[in-house]
């Protein structure tokens, strides 16, 4: 009793602060990462849910599941709605920011209010862009017709390449308020008179920001981009309600497919391994990102 | 590109005319949804489309009182349920855990720093499955415990990460003086330092119940009896449903939207500095 009473004296008193919370995410995370692994190398299924044994069939899932042609399909997708997800959140972000960045009167009211599109929930965001895609009273096709875009109402959502357009263009919505305030507060970060200095020595707009901002941005950029592609990868509400996946399979994300696997299905190990699948890459990601930014995590 | 420089009078209208405008282009998809959930159905459809409702029609709000077929105000208590209880438990247990963090030294600690971090990537899709099993062996599905358990797991590691720089930014030296005073690390913990950080709190707290308020994966999977689901499993529902009732859609959207609108009017600075993560300055 008095040694624990002395462990705990000094600054050993943080474990007890700090165990609850890495307990709890031992039992509900920790586990399931642990068993979801378990899971993707036997055979579970609706049948064999039940059953005390499990059969063990190894890497059998892997095999089957690379060999089949949805899940190299969603991996495609997946990659494709972030790189193009990433590359109009982020330049539209930084226009923005950029924007906003000037001193004018209305500034920082409208450069709070454009946060709220991120704060939406995601089903209710993919509710409003399948309203505005529908192809009979979608104003999306509204307006094209009326700009003499498109003579008939394009089926958005049921055709393979515009559904994919779709997705894209819901999620660049949620994602330009992120990139946004983000890129704005490093801008923050710039002193004045770099900028000073570098008209005094006659640069024109155009090289102040790619010889000053950009490189002064360099962290900013980078942790934006890996953040935006962590967060965007994963993406699930959006793709489940605005298409899930369809059709034939032309938006399945490895998310929704992974969620069909498992619960429309019933096949849960084929879900696990399709999840961990998703894991790994993201897993990798991560630490690229905690191994550029981890030494200022560190030091603080 | 200079941010100091006055601007002069005729930049600063141009810009806030810019602003305005993009503005009007961001908010659109909530302008248009709140309008189209106002129209008569037949409104909806007439080509071209109206801009404002030409008649007020408010039956998609009623209806969803009377129906039995799907509460929509039922859900919102179900959701409000669930996202409380999951913010009280992220709240509870992160901000023991960022002080810790913030001010002690002791083995391990950037390792926990790290598996916060970590968790906090994760995609929800990892644990769905192994966790939909487990709550299964418990008993636990189609209970409001699955889902509330379940939330915060997301809110915990962001809630942490946020308050632990709270908690380093308050000078070392009160917690001598507060130790001298007779205080011992808990009521130290509770009595000066949590009021000090509690902007921090507030934070956390706010951004705890809108992961789980937005969530639709756990809640539609551990849940499968209707009337217990929340506002978005119900949402969705609906929309396999009654596919194309945008009246209703929309009005069911705008109803899941006004909490978040409420705590964004209110909170805003919060907000911010949350998604800045924790670089808050006043």
């Amino acid at each position: 009793m008095t040694y624990i009473k002395k462990f705990f004296k000094n600054d050993n008193v943080g474990y007890i602060f700090v165990f609850p919370a890495l307990i709890y995410m031992a039992v509900f995370v920790g586990y399931p990462i642990i068993s979801n692994i378990i899971l993707s190398l036997q055979d579970v299924t609706v049948r064999t849910i039940n059953s005390p044994v499990k059969p063990f069939v190894g890497l059998n899932n892997y095999v089957e599941l690379f060999m089949d042609n949805v899940l190299r399909t969603s991996i495609i997708n997946t990659l494709i709605f972030t790189v193009f997800c990433l590359i109009f959140q982020f330049s539209i972000g930084f226009a923005l920011a950029l924007l906003f960045n000037k001193k004018f009167s209305f500034a920082k009211p409208i450069r709070g209010l454009l946060m709220m599109p991120w704060m939406i929930p995601i089903t209710v965001t993919a509710l409003m862009f399948k309203f505005m895609f529908s192809s009979n009273v979608g104003i999306i096709n509204f307006i094209l017709k009326s700009l003499h875009i498109i003579r008939q109402p394009v089926d958005w959502l049921t055709q393979p390449g515009t559904a994919m357009a779709a997705l894209i263009i819901a999620n660049i919505w949620i994602g330009i308020p992120f990139n946004m305030i983000l890129i704005a507060t490093g801008l923050t970060t710039i002193p004045d008179d770099i900028y000073e200095s570098s008209s005094i020595d006659g640069a024109n707009k155009i090289q102040t920001f790619f010889r000053i901002t950009v490189p002064m941005l360099k962290s900013t950029i980078a942790s934006v981009l890996i953040l935006g592609f962590i967060y965007t990868f994963k993406v699930f509400d959006l793709v489940y309600v605005m298409t899930n996946g369809g059709p034939v399979n032309s938006t399945q994300t490895l998310s929704t497919y992974s969620y069909k696997l498992s619960f429309d299905l019933f096949r849960y190990s084929h879900g696990a391994t399709v999840a961990n699948v998703l894991f790994v890459i993201l897993f990798i990601v991560s630490l690229l990102y905690l191994k550029i930014f981890y030494a200022e995590e560190g030091s603080k | 590109m200079s941010a100091n420089k006055k601007l002069s009078k005729k930049n600063n209208i141009i810009l806030c005319v810019l602003s305005v405008i993009l503005l009007a282009i961001m908010f659109f998809p909530l302008y248009w949804t709140v309008v189209t959930s106002l129209k008569y159905e037949q409104e909806i459809f007439r080509t071209p489309p109206t801009f404002f409702p030409s008649k007020i029609n408010t039956a998609s709000y009623v209806a969803q009182l009377q129906s039995g077929d799907f509460n929509m105000f039922r859900a919102f208590g179900n959701s409000t349920l669930i996202s409380l209880s999951s913010m009280l438990i992220a709240v509870i247990l992160s901000v023991p855990a960022s002080y810790a963090i913030a001010r002690f030294r002791f083995k391990g600690k950037k390792l926990c720093v790290l598996i916060f971090l970590i968790t906090q990537m994760l995609p929800v899709s990892v644990i769905l499955t192994p966790m939909f099993i487990i709550f299964r062996n418990m008993g636990l599905l189609n209970s409001y415990f699955s889902p509330i358990l379940a939330d915060a797991t997301i809110g915990i590691p962001f809630s942490v990460l946020i308050l632990k720089d709270y908690f380093a930014s308050i000078p070392k030296e009160l917690d001598d003086a507060s130790r001298i005073d007779g205080c011992n690390y808990f009521s130290s913990f509770l009595r000066v330092f949590t009021p000090i950080a509690f902007p921090g709190v507030i934070v956390c707290a706010v951004f705890s119940f809108l992961y789980a308020w937005g969530d639709l994966a756990y809640g539609m999977t551990f849940i499968q009896i209707q009337p217990m689901r929340p506002i978005t499993a119900g949402i969705f529902n609906f929309m396999g449903q009654y596919g194309t009732k945008w009246s209703y859609l929309t009005a069911f959207a705008v109803v899941t939207i006004i909490p978040v609108a409420l705590i964004f009017i209110f909170m805003q600075k919060y907000i911010i500095s949350g998604l800045t993560s924790g670089d808050v300055k006043g």
